[in-house]
């Protein structure tokens, strides 16, 4: 097991790295920042939240744009949804495809928006990972018995 | 008449076929051909005509018709109701002909009758008187008297032609008149063969016949004499002849009364050529037993034939009588009526006349009626043709017992209607000629006309077409805006991003030079290209109308000095002065969209900077109460000009002006050195992509959009700009923009403060220009200046000042003494000498010797160092080893002379308390600079400028101040302790409690309620923690329905326990895009329900859409703040705290 301040270092490598590799933004320093002692959870609870909505929302995309008629309101209403829970975890690449997303919606380009799904649901998926790895790595200094570093 | 009606109708039918059929397909083409137009234009101009020409033609058809209709009507009226009365006229004329010669011949007959009658009557009164006669002489006697009667009676009657009595003996007495020679004469046969005895032996009851026969047979041989007479008195004139019996006279024998009644016919006389009328009566004797003679008379008809001839002379025309069998009794005419035969005359048949006319109207009415005329029915026809032309023929009868008779009357229709159909012939021809001129006229007033339709028609047409063009081209151009934001938006985000990889790449050490240099370059068009985008932007938002101003407050002046700052590092590149002279007026905030005013100025000041070479730029500014503006102010030459087009306006838009009281008119000028604007091109230039000289392009880039932008902004700020002329080279913009200050915003009044210390100053400024401004404004505040421009310059009047020698030493001198006298409180003059760093040599060691040299004035004067951007941290370092403190960034403006001066008085208040206690000025200078340092963390400005960078907190603060009421707190507490320092020994305390209030800042929402409207989870989540951990109380609804229950059952609690245990929300934070009720729609609901309670809850809009047109519709709705997500903690929390402030 490698020493906490080892761990520490790592951790705020990461970190940094997903904020330059664009996966995450300030909205997240923000949310970390908002994490105290009354509420140590806070961010794992938000991120986990947002995880479930994210599924939620993304099976009701794919449902409804395999529909013989698609529904691009309602299309459209997720996928504002789904921007808008992004944005305010700092999953900044999802919410720029969703972006797109919405463009392809009002068009009503049905290609589009499938090709657009499917880049959501992978940029979804990294997000995931990288975030679930940063909990991994604050978990480990957390039982390591260190604090978890504080981002500038 | 039906006919025509038939036809006029099948006429009118075929029209109204024809024009319905060209209307209907008028309509059928007319959208397709409306849609393309484009494409057939032709068509469609020839299809135009085409209708126009049919509609004409339609109308012109119509009106023929209509008056040849009226043309026909008038005309058969007129003639069937003339021709109606004048038929009755004629009827009445032609009866009255007819009846004439009719009534003649009755009393013809009449008289004949009569005469008959008496003669008769005399006879049988003659023969009793001598019936008697035995004798021959009785006998002689008998027809002597009855000589004389008959002679009395016949010579009373003219128009007698003869009268003849026959006796029973069959002697035969008469008389006749002959016609032709006027002679009358009396025949008698002779008595010799007659016995007197024989006629009353006879058988009263033998036949007539037998009687007569013999009587006639017997006097064959009779000799017969004729004697002339004297017509007047019946005397004998000349000597009896003898002649044939019968041979002159009809005798009336016994034969032609049979049954014993008078009988007439008609008989022709050997001496007379027209026919004669003869009748016959019998004598009785005594007792009627049987005949004694028979009377006849004859009469001539000729004159009935004269009152014919008459009649008809007087109106044309021909009469004539027939008997009933048609034999020709008398006629109007002068041809003969009786036939000249063998055996003498006979009467003759009508249709035998030898007057043409009387042949064919006989033989008209024999095949008319098939040759048997009817009895008692009179004929009357208008419409007989004989020969060659039409007459009326008209029949009477005359119903004689033995005798009936018959007239026709004929006339020529033209004798009685001749003129009337001239007339009517002529009245048609008129109105004919009328109607068809009448055409004529309507078809060319028609033609006129429909000519004017048509070619308005065709004009409507063009302009349709043009206007649909129009707008077409302008729904282009929108077309054009919006693509034009659209892409340039998107144009900008992957500039962003290869800017920022650019400068990736530049931080990498491994690059070769010229790689840096190729990076470099691409660096810069790439920035060049991101403006130049960012210009399209704001151009196209403009065009497409969705540049909103921003309504916010904001310090004005220090805007444009952070403006001048930042070009003064590019200015100082290229050694130009940057300038900025904000006069002392200038309200310090005001309330606008700071972001564009500092555009507008940006674009103008780097439009110079591009076109300016060496001197210097100012950006001078001004202001004018709107309601106080008086003449005499001349600072600027052509300021009344602008002025003038700005009073113009005004009148304009009074009502809008007048509304706002505080509203002030900032004028200002942008003035450069550079090579200038021909006057040409000074309105041009704010047109779009126009450059005052195309060739400045290839020499100082750019594209012209610059200022375009520019005026749209001032336009859309309702001010205006323009290029003015100038002395020298260079360009002059003024420009005023009119904007709204907050009311009562108090100025400070540097003159007091500067007077209370006796300040002298001498600048040493490499800038010419922007030293004397400065000069000229302390001047004006009463500050004893002098300026130096070059290093010489400054040693020289630093010698003078401060050596013994000169008199200004002397003076300070006398001012030092009296500070050292005057400890306790006594002002002190104070020197400061602000330099530029420009002034020192740095390019050799000089600057050292300079650095030096000043030394000795350090305790007499403070030094204010200007620096470059580009000065060497080594100056840097020195300076501060030498003391010199007091630093502030070029260029020097008047704010930060301000700084300088404040700073310089509280230095030297210090010294002087610190004369007091020494003790105390370290602690102080401890906190101060504890203090400082802290703050100056986050300044970017350095830590190295204690004095300068306490002074600009201190406007921070006062700017922030309207937002932060808790800071606002604790910035006055601040000054208060920073003004109570002299005496405070224990301000390090106070200040960890300041510290500690800024903290709690933090806190900033304790105590606040609030209602929170969002569906997403996790914003509800992030929220929420938000607002909690700075101490507000957090109420979370899913949607727009449930927040306005939620208050609803606020309001009920409410209402019901007073004592209003769950605290009413002090504000609700409201997400636009929500399930089943979004926020504005909630925000409506809300705002509906408290119009009648009359409260006001703050809705703040959490919205992803960060449009301002959004912000836009949710002020619309009755929100009154907007944020944008993700959520900005701090900007939320100065919101929040704005909106609430004013409640508690």
């Amino acid at each position: 097991m490698a020493s906490v301040p080892q761990l520490q270092r790592q951790f705020i490598e990461y970190t940094t790295s997903l904020h330059n590799e664009g996966y995450l933004d300030d909205q997240f320093s923000q949310l970390q920042k908002l994490q105290d002692e009354s509420n140590p959870d806070f961010v794992v609870e938000v991120v986990s939240l947002y995880f479930e909505d994210s599924e939620k929302l993304l099976n009701n995309l794919a449902t409804a744009l395999q529909q013989k008629s698609v529904d691009y309101k309602q299309v459209d209403s997720h996928v504002h949804q789904f921007k808008g829970s992004s944005s305010s975890i700092g999953a900044q690449r999802v919410a720029s495809v969703c972006v797109h997303f919405r463009n392809f919606c009002e068009e009503k380009n049905l290609e589009g928006c499938l090709r657009c799904l499917q880049q959501v649901k992978q940029e979804y998926i990294l997000v995931r990972n990288k975030l679930e790895a940063l909990f991994g790595l604050e978990q480990q200094i957390l039982q390591a018995g260190g604090s978890i570093p504080m981002m500038e | 008449m039906t006919t025509l009606v038939a036809m006029a109708y099948s006429a009118v039918r075929r029209m109204f076929d024809q024009v319905s059929a060209t209307l209907s397909s008028s309509g059928r083409n007319h959208l397709p051909s409306r849609m393309r137009r484009s494409r057939s234009d032709v068509n469609q101009d020839e299809f135009r005509c085409y209708s126009v020409f049919v509609a004409r033609v339609a109308i012109m058809v119509m009106l023929a018709i209509l008056i040849g209709l009226l043309t026909l009507l008038t005309w058969h009226f007129t003639k069937v109701y003339t021709r109606a009365s004048l038929n009755s006229l004629a009827y009445g004329l032609r009866y009255e002909l007819l009846q004439r010669p009719l009534l003649r011949m009755w009393r013809i007959l009449n008289s004949t009758v009569e005469i008959t009658t008496s003669q008769v009557r005399l006879s049988e009164y003659v023969i009793r008187k001598y019936g008697k006669g035995e004798n021959q002489a009785q006998q002689v006697e008998l027809y002597e008297s009855m000589r004389d009667v008959t002679w009395a009676l016949f010579s009373s009657r003219r128009a007698l032609n003869s009268m003849s009595i026959k006796y029973r003996n069959g002697f035969v007495q008469a008389f006749q008149r002959d016609l032709r020679d006027k002679n009358t004469y009396y025949i008698y046969s002779n008595l010799d063969n007659y016995t007197m005895v024989e006629p009353y032996s006879m058988n009263r009851s033998s036949t007539h016949q037998e009687w007569n026969d013999q009587m006639i047979h017997g006097n064959v041989s009779a000799i017969w004499y004729r004697e002339p007479l004297d017509p007047d008195t019946g005397r004998k004139t000349g000597k009896q002849q003898e002649i044939p019996p019968d041979e002159l006279i009809n005798i009336a024998g016994i034969s032609q009364v049979p049954d014993g009644a008078a009988s007439w016919h008609v008989a022709v006389s050997k001496f007379t050529n027209s026919p004669l009328l003869s009748a016959a009566l019998p004598v009785w004797d005594e007792d009627r037993g049987s005949i004694v003679a028979v009377v006849g008379v004859t009469t001539a008809l000729y004159s009935v034939g004269q009152l014919m001839k008459e009649l008809v002379d007087l109106h044309g025309g021909h009469i004539y009588l027939t008997s009933q069998k048609g034999w020709l009794l008398a006629t109007s005419s002068s041809t003969p009526l009786l036939r000249n035969s063998s055996d003498g005359y006979t009467l003759m048949m009508a249709k035998d006349s030898q007057d043409e006319i009387i042949q064919s109207a006989a033989k008209w009415l024999n095949k008319t009626y098939h040759h048997k005329p009817p009895l008692n029915h009179e004929i009357h026809s208008a419409t007989a043709t004989l020969g060659h032309e039409r007459y009326y023929i008209d029949s009477f009868f005359l119903n004689l017992t033995r005798l009936p008779m018959v007239g026709v009357l004929c006339i020529p229709r033209k004798n009685i209607m001749g003129k009337v159909d001239a007339r009517e012939i002529k009245t048609l021809f008129i109105l004919i000629s009328a109607s068809v001129c009448i055409l004529v006229v309507g078809c060319i007033c028609i033609f006129i006309l429909t000519n004017g339709v048509s070619k308005e028609m065709k004009l409507r047409g063009d302009l349709i077409s043009h206007i649909d063009a129009r707008r077409k081209a302008e729904a282009s151009s929108n077309f054009k805006s919006q693509f034009l934001a659209n892409m340039s938006h998107e144009l900008r985000t992957p500039m962003a991003a290869v800017i920022g990889l650019l400068d990736i790449l530049l931080c990498d050490d491994s690059l070769t030079n010229e790689q840096y240099a190729t990076i470099s370059q691409i660096r810069r068009c790439s920035t060049a290209l991101l403006r130049l985008l960012n210009n399209i932007l704001d151009i196209s938002k403009v065009e497409s109308g969705k540049l909103v101003l921003e309504e916010a407050e904001y310090d004005l002046g220090k805007e444009l000095e952070g403006l001048i700052d930042m070009f003064s590092v590019q200015c100082k590149n290229r050694n130009v002065e940057a300038i900025i002279d904000l006069s002392d007026d200038m309200p310090k905030v005001v309330r606008g969209d700071s972001g564009r005013v500092v555009q507008i100025f940006a674009n103008l000041i780097s439009n110079s900077i591009k076109f300016t070479t060496s001197g210097y730029i100012i950006l001078r500014g001004w202001c004018e109460n709107l309601n106080s503006f008086s003449n005499n102010e001349n600072f600027f030459v052509d300021q009344r000009a602008l002025w003038s087009a700005y009073q113009k306006k005004i009148k304009r838009n009074e009502k809008r002006t007048c509304k706002s009281d505080n509203t002030m008119i900032l004028f200002f000028e942008v003035e450069d050195t550079g090579c200038g604007i021909d006057p040409s091109k000074w309105e041009s230039v704010f047109e779009s992509f126009e450059q005052a000289d195309p060739s400045t392009t290839r020499l100082h880039g750019g594209t012209g959009l610059g200022l375009c932008i520019v005026r749209t902004l001032v336009n859309k700020m309702g001010g205006e700009i323009r290029v003015v002329k100038k002395n020298g080279s260079g360009t002059l913009m003024q420009l005023y923009l009119i904007l709204n200050t907050p009311v009562d915003i108090p100025r400070e009044s540097y003159r007091l403060k500067f007077a209370e210390h006796n300040l002298k100053v001498v600048l040493a400024l490499s800038g010419r220009m922007s030293g004397s401004i400065i000069s000229r404004w302390l001047h004006k505040l009463g500050v004893p200046i002098w300026e130096a421009n070059e290093w010489n310059e400054l040693t020289r009047i630093l010698q003078e000042l401060f050596k013994p020698t000169s008199y200004t030493q002397n003076l300070t001198y006398e001012h030092s003494e009296a500070e050292s006298l005057n400890k306790e409180g006594v002002k002190m003059t104070v020197f400061i000498i602000v330099i530029d760093i420009g002034m020192l040599n740095i390019s050799t060691n000089i600057w050292k010797e300079q650095l030096n040299f000043l030394d000795a004035f350090t305790r007499r004067t403070k030094f204010a160092w200007i620096l470059n951007h580009d000065t060497s941290n080594t100056i840097k370092i020195e300076l501060r080893r030498r003391g010199h403190s007091l630093m502030v960034n070029g260029p020097l403006y008047k704010t930060k002379m301000i700084q300088i001066i404040d700073a310089v008085i509280k230095e030297s208040r210090l010294e002087q308390s610190k004369k007091y206690i020494d003790s105390h000025e370290r602690l102080h200078m401890n906190t101060k600079n504890s203090n400082s340092s802290e703050i100056t963390e986050t300044n970017s400005t350095g830590s190295l400028q204690n004095e300068e960078t306490n002074q600009e907190n201190f406007s921070v603060y006062g700017v922030v101040s309207n937002c932060f009421p808790e800071l606002t707190e604790v910035r006055s507490e601040w000054g208060q302790l920073t003004s109570s320092r002299n005496d405070n020994s224990d301000c390090e305390q106070e200040t960890r409690q300041a510290d500690q209030k800024v903290k709690n800042g933090q806190k900033a929402l304790a105590g606040l309620h609030i209602l929170l409207a969002e569906d997403t989870p996790i914003l509800q989540k992030v929220a929420t923690m938000m607002l909690e951990q700075m101490g507000a109380k957090v109420v979370v609804v899913g949607d727009g329905v449930q927040a306005v229950e939620a208050l609803n059952i606020q309001k009920e609690v409410e209402n019901v326990e007073k004592s209003c245990e769950p605290r009413p929300f002090d504000l609700i934070l409201m997400d636009c895009q929500m399930p089943k009720m979004d926020g504005y729609e909630a925000t409506e609901a809300i705002r509906r329900a408290e119009r009648e309670s009359e409260s006001h809850i703050p809705i703040v809009a959490l919205t992803a859409h960060a449009m301002s047109s959004d912000e836009a519709k949710c002020l619309q709705v009755g929100m009154d703040a907007y944020l944008t997500k993700p959520i900005d903690c701090k900007l939320m929390v100065s919101t929040i705290l704005s909106l609430t402030k004013c409640r508690t």
